[in-house]
């Protein structure tokens, strides 16, 4: 499915249909998949002699991508982003760029303006562009005809259509999210709201589209219709109509007779759906009082830490209500995900191909060190000794002695664990500081009197240590540990969902792959492991607020004088 | 310890020395990065090692509250605890008990504290604060001394001198017992902020206790006096044993402090200047904050070897996201502790070849610009035969100390 001509282009591909027989799960159960992106080396291209693979990015789906905050993975400079293999595709809100005018990184000389601007690597990374932070779910005013609001850090700004398409081909983000007209003003909303939203988020998808001289980044849309079904519905439906007229010439040049044709995959973002829901639920409760709010969120009303509750239940059958009408083979994508069990039931019971890692970054900077697997291989035994978390909340004072790595199902490869030093000599050298000065090759190893001399990487304790003592280095270690256990349990879904496409019986790996998702559920207790997050949250800001804002203002005063 | 001066400036008393300690050699002279504790912030340790690093402080008063002696302990060490294969210095942590605790009351026994814990009295006295140093396991441990401050006047100046000097001998009477003298190596603190009657006392006193100590430090001047000091101590001490300033950082006080004879400094401003934003460069520190760095897509110095500027990350990226992502502050920290490595590492090779007095000459040329010279600077430098203002007449000199000094050990980190 090759996209528009662009320097760069994404095309997704499933390699099986999922493993049971029914339409309907052939539709919407878990799947395998591979999302290439080729760069088309330009005349100005200096890499014209790199080999071709490359300019090629392969990743196979169901996969994640890396949340930012500014344009950068947060906690994480640009040497231990090359660090983490894990980083393969990042998300840029551009928002905050909206802070001045032009945004600065439109008016980047050169090719591939936002890599090199944000340095990212082209043949390691793919960059996607949203307008907003998908999971933030601030009240923000209503989106207007042509304009839909984002957030900067100097208030409220306004986004036309044509400045999106405009950032977005100068910007030649390899993805870009088709700009949506998703309400933040107080919910729920009306039909006409929502019919207003569907039929503005289309006509924003043409004017995206409609891009006859620059080649276009490949476009991801966001399904519109949020809580209400028919919505969803006729959102799919309008981007199926044949074009005709001067909305036919307008995307002429890209040889597509209807808007679905234009875009290579689907997104959903789920903080807005799940604050519609919660509304109505009030709404509905108010008014009648025989619902509870139990009856309206079955699953995770008791859990204090979530201001808003999953929905996962009443959202699937939503998201179902967009894709059946939709080509089946097109990418799919989730932001909004709060826990490994969550990314379970969406490969399970929708087929969603992406994933936003935004939850797990949230857990480094936290204080939560993940450590779960998939497929559960290693901790079979957890039956007799009580459920596990997905994490550990190193604030604990559990933590103040143990010198174990951080995660206890798995020798975990990433730089926190294994940490990778600089081959002897390639250190920076500053002027006589060479072998001939220093006299030595190797720096002598030290026999040590410490019992863990097998922990390789940082320990708990450590990181424990660098939490309490406000010490930045906390999150970036976690950060990187938790982007990687996420990539293993990424390549433990790939890896189970290969191994069942193999198998001949459907019906057998069917229910195969529903055995490993629940033994995943039966051994990480998802409502614990919440009540985990919310305790390291609780004790992450009491430290900020001990060690951090009084200390900052300290350090800011002193600075002044400095 | 192994310690041997390779090159000597013939004009100044600038030295460059080998110093191999248990975990491996560094070049002096040397800027040393904080890592209060047990962390340059923001930083991992295979990044401080990347950047070639060899040798970084922690704080003993912040160690022994946090993680706590058992902690390190079981750790096997703060080089383990914190992944650092590189040479490690502590402080005393007696500087931060008087500078952090309004209780501190120094008796001949030790110093007498509130304890941050229980508030209960608690006694740190030297052998303590060696022992203390012996399970932390730095390679460079310093004495405990009797801290006053530079403002103090009368008889107690003098009293807290020559106490030091008996906590000297108690220090190295517990270093000399506790087997570790072949991987950890104990340093004795001249007062600096004495008058120069009392110094010439105290440097006699200390330099008779020479192999007892591995090296010098020279302290107590936090409160911003000049530099005659510390050349007062640097021509005293022995040529055979490395000098210390404590608490020097800016890039002007370094290479005078070299220029003077000292081999190593140690400081929390580079990486603290850092976190708000601003880069140090040959050309002077640069305000990342400022907006005129909006649409700057240069980096911050085009020809510095850090990982910031090697990869090319912009001013504007910086200024958009400095204060407001823990990134920005890590790209500039890794800068700035480049920065001060390569002023010493250039130090080091104008020494060896001879060049030490243009050296200076061109560092201050560039670094001020048309600002102007700070005053002492000036003085300090003639009192080593090199004139600032020679190639450079029209160049203004600001009177004063010029640039403020300030201790590494600063209570708000």
């Amino acid at each position: 499915m090759a996209m528009t001509a662009s320097t760069s282009s994404v095309s997704f591909s499933l390699s099986n249909w999922g493993p049971v027989s029914t339409t309907r799960s052939k539709i919407f159960g878990p799947r395998l998949g591979s999302l290439i992106l080729h760069r088309h080396p330009q005349e100005s291209d200096l890499d014209l002699s790199l080999p071709s693979t490359s300019r090629e990015i392969r990743l196979e789906t169901p996969t994640f991508l890396t949340s930012t905050s500014r344009g950068v993975v947060p906690h994480l400079s640009r040497d231990n982003v090359k660090r983490c293999e894990s980083i393969r595709w990042v998300n840029v809100p551009f928002e905050s760029f909206m802070e001045s005018n032009p945004p600065v990184p439109t008016i980047h000389p050169g090719p591939d303006p936002l890599h090199k601007f944000l340095g990212f690597n082209q043949s390691q990374q793919i960059i996607s562009m949203s307008a907003r932070n998908p999971c933030d779910g601030r009240q923000l005013p209503p989106n207007g005809k042509d304009t839909v609001s984002v957030w900067t850090l100097q208030g409220v700004r306004k986004l036309t259509p044509s400045d999106w398409q405009k950032y977005a081909t100068k910007c030649q983000p390899d993805v870009v999210f088709a700009l949506s007209d998703t309400p933040f003003t107080d919910p729920p909303y009306s039909q006409k709201r929502m019919t207003k939203s569907i039929e503005r988020s289309a006509q924003w998808l043409a004017r995206l589209l409609s891009s006859p001289t620059i080649p276009l980044p490949s476009v991801i849309l966001h399904l519109a219709g949020l809580s209400s079904s028919p919505a969803r519905r006729a959102f799919s439906n309008s981007l199926l109509e044949p074009l005709y007229g001067p909305e036919l010439e307008a995307v002429a040049h890209m040889g597509i007779k209807n808007l679905d044709e234009g875009v290579v995959g689907y997104s959903v973002d789920l903080v807005p759906i799940r604050m519609t829901i919660e509304a109505e639920g009030r709404k509905i409760a108010s008014t009648n009082n025989t619902a509870t709010p139990s009856a309206l969120t079955p699953m995770f009303n008791q859990t204090r830490h979530l201001a808003v509750p999953l929905h996962t239940a009443q959202i699937i059958p939503l998201v179902h209500s967009s894709l059946s009408s939709l080509p089946p083979f097109k990418l799919r994508l989730i932001n909004g995900i709060e826990s490994p069990h969550e990314v379970l039931r969406y490969i399970s019971k929708v087929g969603i191909d992406v994933f936003d890692a935004g939850w797990a970054q949230k857990c480094a900077s936290i204080g939560v060190a993940l450590d779960f697997e998939f497929p559960v291989i290693t901790r079979k035994d957890v039956g007799e000794v009580g459920r596990l978390q997905i994490g550990c909340n190193l604030y604990d004072e559990a933590y103040q002695m143990d010198f174990r790595a951080l995660s206890s199902s798995f020798l975990c490869q990433c730089p926190t664990c294994v940490p990778v030093s600089t081959p002897e000599g390639e250190e920076i050298k500053h002027g006589v500081d060479s072998e001939e000065y220093t006299r030595t090759t190797a720096i002598p190893t030290h026999p040590s009197t410490a019992v863990l001399s097998e922990v390789k990487g940082y320990t708990r304790a450590y990181i424990h240590h660098l939490l309490h003592t406000h010490e930045m280095s906390a999150h970036t270690l976690l950060t990187m540990h938790n982007l990687e256990t996420l990539d293993r349990f990424f390549r433990g879904i790939r890896g189970l969902l290969t191994q069942l496409e193999n198998s001949q019986k459907n019906e057998v790996a069917s229910s195969l792959w529903d055995d490993e998702v629940s033994r995943f559920t039966l051994t990480y207790d998802e409502l614990a492991s919440f009540e985990v997050l919310e305790t390291a949250r609780g004790m992450w800001k009491d430290v900020d607020i001990k060690r951090g804002k009084g200390r900052l203002s300290k350090e800011k005063n002193e600075g002044e004088n400095d | 310890m192994e310690f041997e001066v390779i090159a000597k400036c013939k004009t100044t008393k600038a030295r460059v020395s080998r110093m191999k300690l248990a975990h491996g050699v560094t070049m002096l002279p040397t800027f040393m990065p904080v890592a209060t504790q047990a962390a340059i912030k923001g930083l991992t340790s295979q990044q401080m090692e990347s950047l070639g690093v060899t040798l970084i402080l922690n704080n003993t008063y912040h160690l022994n509250l946090r993680p706590g002696l058992d902690v390190l302990k079981t750790a096997g060490g703060a080089h383990r605890f914190q992944g650092w294969n590189r040479n490690l210095l502590t402080d005393s942590g007696g500087f931060q008990l008087v500078s952090l605790s309004k209780f501190t009351t120094i008796t001949e026994e030790g110093a007498l504290f509130a304890s941050p814990f229980t508030g209960e009295p608690t006694m740190l006295t030297p052998e303590e604060s060696i022992s203390i140093q012996h399970t932390i396991g730095a390679d460079i441990i310093m004495q405990l001394d009797d801290v006053v401050s530079s403002l103090t006047t009368g008889p107690r100046v003098e009293e807290a001198m020559e106490r030091s000097v008996r906590w000297l001998d108690r220090c190295i009477a517990q270093h000399n017992k506790s087997g570790k003298k072949d991987s950890q190596n104990l340093f004795a603190i001249v007062q600096g902020g004495l008058n120069p009657h009392l110094r010439d006392r105290c440097l006699d006193m200390m330099v008779a206790r020479k192999d007892g100590v591995a090296g010098y430090a020279i302290g107590g001047l936090s409160g911003g006096e000049e530099k005659g000091d510390i050349k007062q101590c640097a021509d005293k001490l022995p040529d055979e044993r490395p000098r210390y300033s404590m608490g020097i950082g800016f890039a002007e006080d370094l290479l005078v402090c070299v220029a003077l004879g000292v081999d190593m400094a140690d400081c929390v401003f580079p990486t603290r200047t850092a976190r708000f934003g601003v880069a140090l460069t040959h050309s002077g520190p640069l305000n990342l904050r400022l907006s005129k760095h909006t649409k700057d897509f240069g980096p911050i110095d085009d020809s510095c070897p850090c990982p910031t500027c090697k990869d090319k990350v912009s001013r504007a990226i910086l200024h958009h996201t400095i204060t407001h992502e823990t990134a920005a502050a890590h790209a500039i920290t890794m800068h700035n502790v480049v920065f001060q490595a390569q002023v010493m590492g250039r130090a080091r090779e104008a020494i060896i070849a001879g060049t030490f007095p243009d050296y200076l000459q061109t560092f201050f040329a560039q670094y001020f610009g048309k600002a102007g010279y700070p005053e002492w600077c000036v003085n300090a430098l003639r009192s080593v035969g090199v004139d600032l203002l020679e190639g450079n007449p029209n160049q203004k000199v600001i009177p004063g100390t010029g640039a403020k000094w300030e201790y590494s050990d600063n209570p708000a980190l």
